[in-house]
């Protein structure tokens, strides 16, 4: 062993190398505040590997990036927890810059003779915010197109070339195949490739001027190797345990519903992006892009010899810790904007459903060469709230929303249809005080029509103890796959009561040649029934004349019969969740 | 490394501080090289699995060859005459894509009953594609005259093929005849399916 390393050193001076590299002098001994350094080249080392790693199962093009990370995600062997080192690190990356910044303005390592060092520091800063916001994008899910739009339309603020610059970076004017091949590409190559040249320098300088000692020296002079190492090391340690902790937590990193332009999508960019986000609220876009962070770097770059007088010194660390605040305080009002919007809580709730619908049909059918945004778009469930959304929630409401979960400004004009049909609906619908409420018909002409005041109201007692078994009988002739099927016997018997003691069927025909006055319900609630109510709800066999205001969307053509066919199959899925 | 080459920041002033110094820094030479290691093989480790999924994959993916419908029983003559047939995967999933309706390959069936016997298109010698020479009634490789019985077993000493057709397995339901397409690889005596 020590021949080859005689040989190897004669030919390549390998031991003065090692020596030079370890025995650093650490004046005033090993420290922990100087572990941040190598914590963050630690960092970047992971993200190179685990972001390789990555590579080996990524195609950057519209139609496989989120279809390649959903295959990284639940079907290559350990997949998740790759993914979620790889994200979790970027953050801890973030945060261990800004304690690595901290220390450095602290304990004033940025002032003369180390001015370039410093900048290349704060370059150092910049790449790395550009690879959090290029990786962001790779995934080509909601969040990433979303977010990576409003961030490339800031682009264009840039006065002259930025119109121009976009269309660079974006691949021409829509976002697709080329925007994520761009991104890939800056990502995975030129960024890391800057990274890595600046760092070189700024390890190279950092070594040229020795560490800057905060005095007072607690200990006498030591060396890098062991005891500085050994500190850096178990801060490491303790970065990679966080991230693997984040990553188990969390089960990995997310993964949004894959990106779909004509799918709005509340575009939110990650944390430490969030007080950019929630500045471009406050001030004009020009000011936020160009303006500001101008400024803002200008009085970085001059920080160095702001800093050379003690008093300057002072400002600049008040500078940071302003800035920092200011940052922190923005995320809160941005965080907690959010959580005071119901309809963003509806939206991340939304995507969410649809991130694991589109994951659960994929595992189940595949995803086509069409991508898998096609599966979602074609998913008759999807389509089923999205029809209800736009088609029947400005009158109608499903559980308290339009369908997809967002509230709707005005009061329902029209009944509730989650569990449409069930017999704890039409339970409801059978009592008179519900009848008439907004939740049935209290916003239609039917609250004063002949079954609220001269049916359901005039009933006595006796009466009304037979209503719940009236229900229980239409219930059943709607076949809702959720609910039981009653005997032939109990049919029969509830049919008596339908028959005679109400006398129901004097206006309501079921199975009957005759036409009464009220709406047909034989197979009330059916599919066939529910179709051929929304193609035409003023048929005779339906509400005739009386028709109030609901449109008849088959025959006026607003809807396709397919497209009624779904929304009506994805009312009858599911019973009322309140 | 020389031991003397090592700078030494602090002389030890005594002997026993010295001992108690050199046991001090063993354990911290030890433990910076057991922590510098972990955070060293960590990242590869993250992600080793994904590395040898493949060769995960391809051991689970052997039980899996699905059954394939190729021809109506009535298509294939009674005397026992082989024809040739496409054979259409109906799903064939490449990592993350899954396509519908592949073409994967051709099959010459023949039947004799309700037994059908099929035997792949492809030459186990070096893959060109047989035909049946109706003349001879046997099979035949246009490319290094490989010739096979109608059993699929080489029938000629001078041919090159390593072994007989590939047969796969068969079975007939509702008047369908149904196979387990698979390919195999070539130029060796043994049958291994490619997986």
């Amino acid at each position: 062993m020590n021949r080859f390393l005689d040989w190897l050193d004669d030919r390549s001076g390998i031991r003065v190398l090692v020596k030079e590299a370890l025995y650093e002098k650490v004046p005033g001994g090993a420290r922990w505040r100087y572990v941040w350094g190598s914590c963050l080249t630690f960092a970047f080392f992971t993200q190179v590997v685990t972001g390789t790693l990555l590579w080996m199962s990524y195609s950057p093009s519209a139609q496989t990036a989120w279809e390649s990370v959903y295959f990284i995600q639940y079907q290559v062997w350990g997949g998740w927890f790759l993914r979620g080192v790889h994200h979790y690190m970027a953050q801890a990356m973030i945060v261990l810059l800004v304690l690595h910044l901290m220390q450095v303005m602290i304990d004033g390592a940025y002032k003369a003779p180390r001015e370039l060092n410093f900048w290349f520091g704060i370059a150092l800063l910049g790449v790395t915010l550009a690879l959090s916001l290029t990786g962001y994008l790779l995934p080509w899910d909601q969040k990433g197109f979303w977010a990576t739009a409003v961030a490339t339309n800031l682009i264009a603020e840039v006065p002259l070339v930025g119109p121009m610059l976009q269309k660079i970076v974006v691949g021409g004017v829509e976002y697709g195949h080329q925007t994520i091949t761009r991104f890939f590409a800056l990502h995975a190559g030129i960024l890391p490739a800057a990274l890595i040249g600046l760092v070189v320098g700024h390890i190279y300088l950092f070594r040229k001027h020795g560490i800057h000692v905060k005095e007072p020296r607690p200990k006498r002079d030591s060396y890098f190797w062991p005891d500085q190492i050994l500190k850096d090391g178990v801060a490491c340690l303790a970065v990679m345990l966080a991230v693997v902790f984040l990553t188990f937590y969390f089960k990995g990193a997310p993964l949004g519903p894959p990106a779909d332009p004509s799918n709005e999508f509340p575009a939110r960019p990650e944390w430490y992006f969030l007080f950019l986000f929630q500045l471009l609220k406050y001030v004009p876009a020009f000011w936020g892009a160009v303006i500001i962070p101008l400024a803002l770097g200008l009085l970085i770059f001059l920080q160095p010899f702001i800093g050379a007088s003690k008093k300057g010194h002072h400002f600049n660390i008040g500078f940071w810790w302003c800035l920092l605040a200011g940052a922190a305080g923005l995320t809160f009002l941005a965080f907690s904007e959010d959580q005071a919007n119901l309809n963003h809580g509806a939206a991340v709730k939304e995507a969410e459903w649809q991130a694991q619908r589109v994951v659960q049909i994929a595992q189940e059918e595949g995803i086509p060469p069409t991508g898998a945004v096609t599966l979602l778009r074609e998913d008759h469930q999807n389509r089923g709230r999205r029809i209800f959304a736009s088609h029947c929630a400005s009158c109608h409401r499903y559980n308290g929303h339009d369908g997809r979960g967002y509230s709707v400004e005005d009061d329902p004009s029209a009944p509730e249809l989650a569990g449409f049909a069930s017999n704890t609906w039409l339970t409801k619908l059978l009592d008179y005080e519900h009848y008439i409420s907004p939740e049935y018909f209290g916003g239609t002409a039917f609250k004063d029509g002949t079954m609220a005041k001269k049916v359901l109201k005039k009933y006595d007692e006796d009466e009304k103890k037979l209503l719940p078994q009236v229900a229980l009988l239409l219930s059943d002739l709607a076949e809702l796959p959720y609910q039981d099927s009653l005997s032939e016997e109990r049919r029969e018997n509830l049919m008596d009561i339908y028959y005679d003691d109400l006398a129901c069927i004097d206006c309501h025909d079921i199975d009957s040649e005759g036409e009464g006055s009220a709406p047909d319900l034989t197979g009330y609630g059916s599919r066939k029934w529910m179709v051929d109510f929304i193609v035409n709800p003023e048929h005779e066999r339906f509400y005739g004349k009386k028709n109030d205001r609901m449109p008849a969307f088959g025959r006026d053509e607003k809807l396709s019969i397919e497209e009624i066919e779904i929304v009506v199959d994805w009312i009858r899925s599911k019973p009322a969740e309140i | 490394m020389n031991k003397t080459n090592k700078p030494t920041p602090d002389e030890p002033e005594n002997k026993a501080e010295c001992c108690s110094e050199d046991s001090r820094r063993k354990f911290i030479v030890v433990s910076t090289l057991g922590v510098s290691a972990a955070c060293a093989i960590f990242p590869v480790a993250s992600g080793i699995t994904t590395i040898l999924d493949p060769v995960k994959k391809s051991s689970e993916n052997q039980a899996k060859v699905p059954w394939t419908k190729v021809a109506p029983l009535g298509n294939l003559s009674e005397d026992g005459k082989p024809a040739k047939f496409e054979v259409i995967l109906s799903e064939v999933k490449d990592a993350w894509t899954t396509y519908k309706n592949v073409p994967a390959g051709a099959v010459y069936l023949s039947r004799k009953g309700n037994e059908v016997k099929a035997f792949n298109l492809k030459c186990p010698h070096l893959g060109c594609a047989v035909d049946y020479r109706s003349k001879s009634d046997d099979y035949f490789c246009p490319c290094h005259n490989s010739t096979f019985g109608l059993d699929g077993s080489v029938t000629d000493v001078d041919s090159p093929s390593p072994r007989g057709l590939d047969t796969m397995e068969t079975k007939v339901e509702d008047g369908d005849v149904w196979i387990r397409f698979q390919q195999f690889r070539p130029n060796i005596v043994e049958k291994i399916p490619l997986s």
